[in-house]
C-alpha cells in the first residue's frame, strides 16, 4: 500500500464469472468505509469469456484515477495471472483461483474457487463473490461481518452466495486475514458513474425527454433513465435508429419539452444531419458524445478523445454551437446542466463531449444540495398576432412561443425569413446568416462571466488537457509531487481564448488521449501559446497515473 | 379557406395534383374545425420535396422537418404534447424512400400522426428521377435507359407494418378525398393517405388514374382483404382500405401526460435526485 493510505483492488477474470458486479460490490465496500473511490472497468465488447477486470483505488483522500499496480488482485481465470502478475505493489498479493491456473509465481495466494463453487448452481458466476470475500478477509472483516456483507450485496439466490463466501473465508483465512488496513475517512457516501451524473445533471437543468439509440458507451444513460423514468418524470424514447432520435428530439424541443440525445461517435454522426437542422431551426438540443476509439465501429468498450475535431466541426453549414467537456464526474453533473441552460438561453444545440473513461467509471462524488442556477428561455410576450419564430432582435435570439397558441409557430429546416417561410431572397438570406451568428457572439460574452476553465496549481510549467483526461493528470501530478499548473479547458467551443492571453507565448505541455493530438492542434489554432511538448495516448486504455507520471518528470526534466 | 393561405408564392406548376391535395386539406380543416377542432390544437410538418412546399402555403403552426425525417420530428412533437393533433406531408421518394424507416416504424407503433403521401412516382423538386414507387422502365434523369427495379405497393408495406388507417385517395375525386382526409385526421392512432398525384411535368398519370381508378365502397374487414384491395391491379381502388382501432403509441407511453406542458418544477427535481442518490 502507498503511504498515504491508497488501496488499490483488481478483480479479474472472464466475462461471465462475475467480475464487474465484484467490482461495483467492493467499490461498495470502500465507500461504505468513508474512503474516497474510483473504479474503472476494462471490460470487452463481448458477454462470454475474453479478459475483463475492474480496477478499485480508494484513499481517505480524494483519487482521481485508478492505479493499475494493485494491492490486491484477485485472478479468476488462467489469463488474468498472466496479465496482472507483473502489476503488483511492492507488498501486494495476488490471490489466483487455483483450479484455473497452474503456474502461478512465486508468493501468490491459490483458492480452489471453482471446487469450492461446484456444487451450487451457476458456479462460474459465483466467482465474483469469492473476489469479495478474499477483498473481505484481507481487509481485515471477520467471519460474521463478512456473511453479512454477502447476504446484502448478493440478495440474489443469498443463502448459496453467503455459504460459498464462507467456505472461501475458511480456506483463505489462515493466510490473508488482515492482510491490509484500510483507514476509513469522512468522504461523501455517494458513487456515480460518469453517465449516471450526466443524466441527473441533465435533468437537474430542466430534462423532460432523452432519445437515444443504445451505443456504447453512452447507453448506460438511456439504461439509467429509463429505469427511473417514473421517479425523476423523464420521458425516454429508443426509436430505430439515431437518425430518428435526432429528428425526434428536434421536434420534442420545438414544442417546449427540453430533450437530449445521446451516443458514440458511429451513432452521432448519424444525428450530423439533424444537428445542423438544430443550427437552422434554432431548436435547442443537448447532445452527449461519449468517444471509443475510433475511427468506424472502432473499439467499443475502450476509451479515447479523437472525436474533438468531430465534435468541434459537427453539422454541415455555419451556426453557433456550444461543445464543452467534463474534467470530472462532479463536473459532469454540473456542466450537463449548464449546458441545457445555455442551449436553450441561445437556442442552438450543444454538445457534451466525453469518454467511455468518465462515462463508465464510477468516483465518489458531492452532489451540489441547490438547484444550478439556469437561465430561463426568452419567451414572447407581445400579443400572437404579431408572433414571428424567427424574429430578427439584436441579440440574434428571437422570442419562443409554444403551441397550442394562437400565434402562427412556423420552424423550418429551409432558409427562411422571420415568419419563418422559405425564402430565397439575397437579402434575407444574409440577414438570417448573421442572426443566427449574433448569438455567438452573445454566448462567449455569457461565458466570459462564467468559469470555462479549471486551473489546479500555480507553476509556471503548465500541462494543459481536458475530459476525463484531467483526472488522470491531476492524480499523476498529485503522486508525482509534480511543480505543475493544470489547466483544463472545460469549454471548447466558443473556445475560451482570453484565458488563454496570460499563457501566450510560454510553451505548455498537452495531454490527451488522441493519436493527431487534436487539442494540442486546438491550441495552437486558436490561441498564442505553443505546445513544447505533446503526451498521448491512444491504445484505449486510459493514462495510468504513475506510468503519466513518470512521463511528465521526464518531459519536465528535459525542459 | 383564404384565411388557411399564407403570403407565400406558389410555385407548382399548373395541373399539379398537388393543388387538389391543398384544397381537399383546406376543406377537411373547415370542416373538422365545424366539428369542434380548435386550429391552435393543431400541427403541420412536412418533409421537403415539391410536396414540402404545402408547409409554406398554409398558415398552420408546425415544422418544415428534413427530407425524409418529418415522421420522427413529428413523433417527437406528439410525445412532447399529445394534445396536438399532427399532419405530416410527405413525398414518396421523401418516405418510401429516404426516411422509410421511419415511416415503418410509426405505423409498427401506432404514432397518433395523419400521414398524407403525395405519391408522383418522380423526384418532383430535383427533377424528375425514379422513386420507390414508379413504374418499371420509368425514364428520369438518373435512369435515362429506364429503372430496372419493380416499384414496391406502399399500402401492402403499411399494411403489414401495422397501420391501423390505411387509404389511397385521388385528387381529381376531390371530394372524396377531402373526405378520407377528415376521417384519416379523426382516427385515434396512425392514419396514412396514399394520394395519386399526378405530377404534369415529370409524370402525368391523370388519364392512367382516370381510367383506373375505382371508389371503394365498403371498408374490408379482415387483414387479408386489406391485402388483397391494397393489393388489386387490374383497378386501382381508391377509399379506406383498413381502419382498425388499437391503443396509440403516447397514450401507452405517456398516459395522461404532456410532458413539454406538464414540466417538473426545479424544487421537486432536486427532491427526486436526493431521494436517488442522498
Ligand atoms: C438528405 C437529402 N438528400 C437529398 C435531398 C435533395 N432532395 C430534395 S427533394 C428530393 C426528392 C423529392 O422527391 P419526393 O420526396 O418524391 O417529393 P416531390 O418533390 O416529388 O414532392 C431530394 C432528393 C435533400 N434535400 N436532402
Ligand atoms: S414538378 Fe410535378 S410535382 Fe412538382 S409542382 Fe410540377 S407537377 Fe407538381
Amino acid at each position: 500500500m502507498s503511504t498515504d493510505g491508497r488501496f488499490t483492488f483488481i478483480v479479474a477474470g472472464e466475462a461471465g464469472h462475475g467480475v464487474r458486479r465484484a467490482g461495483n460490490v467492493a467499490a461498495d465496500l470502500c465507500s461504505g468505509m468513508g474512503r474516497y473511490v474510483f473504479q474503472m472497468d476494462d471490460y470487452q465488447s463481448l458477454i462470454r469469456g475474453g479478459h475483463n477486470f475492474s480496477v478499485i483505488t480508494s484513499a481517505p483522500q480524494p483519487v482521481l484515477s485508478q492505479f493499475l499496480r494493485a494491492d490486491l488482485v484477485v485472478a479468476l481465470d488462467k489469463r488474468s495471472v498472466g496479465l496482472h502478475r507483473d502489476h503488483l505493489s511492492t507488498d501486494g498479493t495476488l490471490v489466483y483461483n487455483s483450479d484455473a491456473v497452474s503456474d502461478a509465481p512465486e508468493g501468490a495466494v491459490g483458492l480452489p474457487l471453482s471446487s469450492l463453487a461446484k456444487d451450487y448452481p451457476r458456479p462460474d458466476l459465483r466467482l465474483g463473490v469469492a473476489s469479495i470475500v478474499v477483498l473481505l478477509v484481507a481487509t481485515g472483516f471477520s467471519r460474521d461481518e463478512a456473511a453479512d456483507f454477502i447476504r446484502r450485496q448478493y440478495a440474489r439466490d443469498v443463502e448459496n452466495n453467503v455459504k460459498y463466501g464462507l467456505s472461501v473465508y475458511d480456506a483463505a483465512v489462515q493466510i490473508l486475514q488482515g492482510r491490509y488496513h484500510l483507514a476509513r475517512g469522512d468522504a461523501p457516501a455517494t458513487m456515480l458513474a460518469g453517465n449516471e451524473a450526466i443524466a441527473l445533471g441533465a435533468y437537474a437543468g430542466g430534462l423532460d425527454m432523452y432519445f437515444a439509440y443504445p451505443m456504447t458507451p453512452s447507453s448506460s444513460i438511456l439504461h439509467f433513465l429509463a429505469a427511473r423514468s417514473e421517479d425523476l418524470g423523464v420521458v425516454t424514447v429508443h426509436p430505430e435508429s439515431e437518425v430518428a432520435v435526432m429528428n425526434m428530439a428536434v421536434g420534442a424541443a420545438s414544442v417546449g419539452a427540453r430533450a437530449a440525445v445521446g451516443s458514440s461517435g458511429g451513432g452521432f454522426a448519424l444525428m450530423e444531419e439533424g444537428f445542423s437542422l438544430a443550427g437552422m431551426s434554432e431548436t435547442p438540443v443537448l447532445c452527449i458524445l461519449s468517444s471509443r476509439p475510433g475511427p468506424s465501429t472502432g473499439v467499443p468498450t475502450y476509451t479515447a478523445q479523437g472525436d474533438l475535431g468531430f465534435a468541434l466541426n459537427q453539422g454541415h453549414g455555419e451556426f453557433p454551437r456550444i461543445v464543452a467537456s467534463p474534467g470530472s464526474i462532479g463536473e459532469a453533473y454540473e456542466l450537463a446542466a449548464e449546458l441545457m441552460g445555455l442551449a436553450w438561453a441561445f437556442q442552438t444545440p450543444a454538445i457534451l463531449l466525453t469518454e467511455k473513461h468518465l462515462s463508465e467509471s464510477r468516483m465518489t462524488v458531492q452532489l451540489p444540495s441547490d438547484l444550478p442556477e439556469i437561465p430561463e428561455p426568452l419567451m414572447h410576450e407581445g400579443s400572437a398576432a404579431e408572433y414571428r419564430r424567427y424574429e430578427n432582435t439584436e441579440s440574434g435570439v428571437s422570442p419562443l412561443r409554444f403551441p397550442p397558441s394562437d400565434a402562427l409557430i412556423k420552424w423550418t429546416s429551409y432558409e427562411h425569413d422571420e415568419s419563418g417561410i422559405t425564402t430565397e431572397a439575397a437579402d434575407i438570406i444574409a440577414m438570417m446568416q448573421e442572426k443566427r451568428l449574433r448569438k455567438r457572439k452573445g454566448l462567449i460574452e455569457k461565458l466570459r462571466r462564467m468559469r470555462t476553465v479549471n486551473r489546479y496549481g500555480s507553476s509556471r510549467n503548465v500541462v494543459v488537457t481536458y475530459g476525463s483526461t484531467a483526472m488522470s493528470v491531476r492524480e499523476a501530478v498529485a503522486i508525482g509531487k509534480l511543480d505543475v499548473q493544470v489547466v483544463q479547458p472545460v469549454y471548447l467551443e466558443p473556445f475560451p481564448e482570453w484565458e488563454f492571453e496570460q499563457l501566450s507565448g510560454s510553451g505548455v505541455i498537452v495531454v490527451e488521449q488522441s493519436c493527431e493530438a487534436q487539442l494540442a492542434a486546438l491550441l495552437k489554432h486558436r490561441t498564442g501559446v505553443s505546445v513544447r511538448n505533446s503526451i498521448t495516448q491512444y491504445d484505449g486504455r486510459p493514462f495510468d497515473p504513475e506510468e503519466l507520471a513518470a512521463r511528465l518528470k521526464e518531459v519536465l526534466a528535459n525542459g | 379557406m383564404d384565411e388557411l393561405i399564407t403570403y407565400a408564392e406558389n410555385t407548382w406548376c399548373p395541373g399539379c395534383g398537388n393543388f387538389g391535395i391543398l384544397t381537399a386539406f383546406t376543406q377537411a380543416i373547415e370542416r373538422l374545425e365545424a366539428d369542434g377542432l380548435a386550429r391552435k390544437d393543431l400541427a403541420i410538418v412536412a418533409g421537403i420535396g415539391q410536396h414540402g412546399k404545402i408547409f409554406d402555403y398554409l398558415k398552420l403552426n408546425g415544422f418544415y422537418a428534413l427530407h425524409g425525417r418529418s415522421l420522427a420530428t413529428a413523433q417527437g412533437m406528439k410525445l412532447a404534447n399529445p394534445g396536438l393533433k399532427i399532419v405530416v406531408f410527405v413525398g414518396d421518394g421523401d418516405s418510401y424512400g429516404e426516411g422509410v424507416a421511419h415511416l415503418v416504424f410509426a405505423a409498427k407503433r401506432n404514432a397518433d400522426l395523419t400521414v398524407i403521401v403525395h405519391n408522383n412516382g418522380a423526384y418532383g423538386l430535383t427533377t424528375g428521377q425514379v422513386t420507390p414507387t414508379s413504374r418499371k422502365g420509368f425514364r428520369g434523369p438518373s435512369t435515362p435507359r429506364g429503372s430496372i427495379e419493380e416499384p414496391f405497393n406502399p399500402l401492402s408495406l403499411m399494411l403489414a407494418s401495422g397501420a391501423t388507417f390505411v387509404a389511397r385517395g385521388y385528387p381529381v375525386k376531390l371530394n372524396h378525398l377531402t373526405d378520407l382526409f377528415v376521417w384519416a385526421v379523426q382516427h385515434e392512432g396512425f392514419s396514412v393517405v396514399d394520394v395519386l398525384q399526378p405530377c404534369v411535368t415529370f409524370n402525368n398519370t391523370y388519364e392512367l388514374y382516370n381510367n383506373s381508378v375505382t371508389e371503394l365502397k365498403v371498408t374490408p374487414e379482415t387483414f387479408e382483404d386489406s391485402m388483397a384491395a391494397a393489393r388489386r391491379t387490374d383497378r386501382l381502388l381508391i377509399g379506406v382500405i383498413r381502419d382498425v382501432s388499437a391503443e396509440p403509441h403516447h397514450r401507452q407511453l405517456l398516459g395522461d401526460r404532456r410532458p413539454a406542458e406538464d414540466r417538473r418544477a426545479g424544487s421537486d427535481r432536486m427532491a427526486a435526485i436526493r431521494k436517488t442518490f442522498g
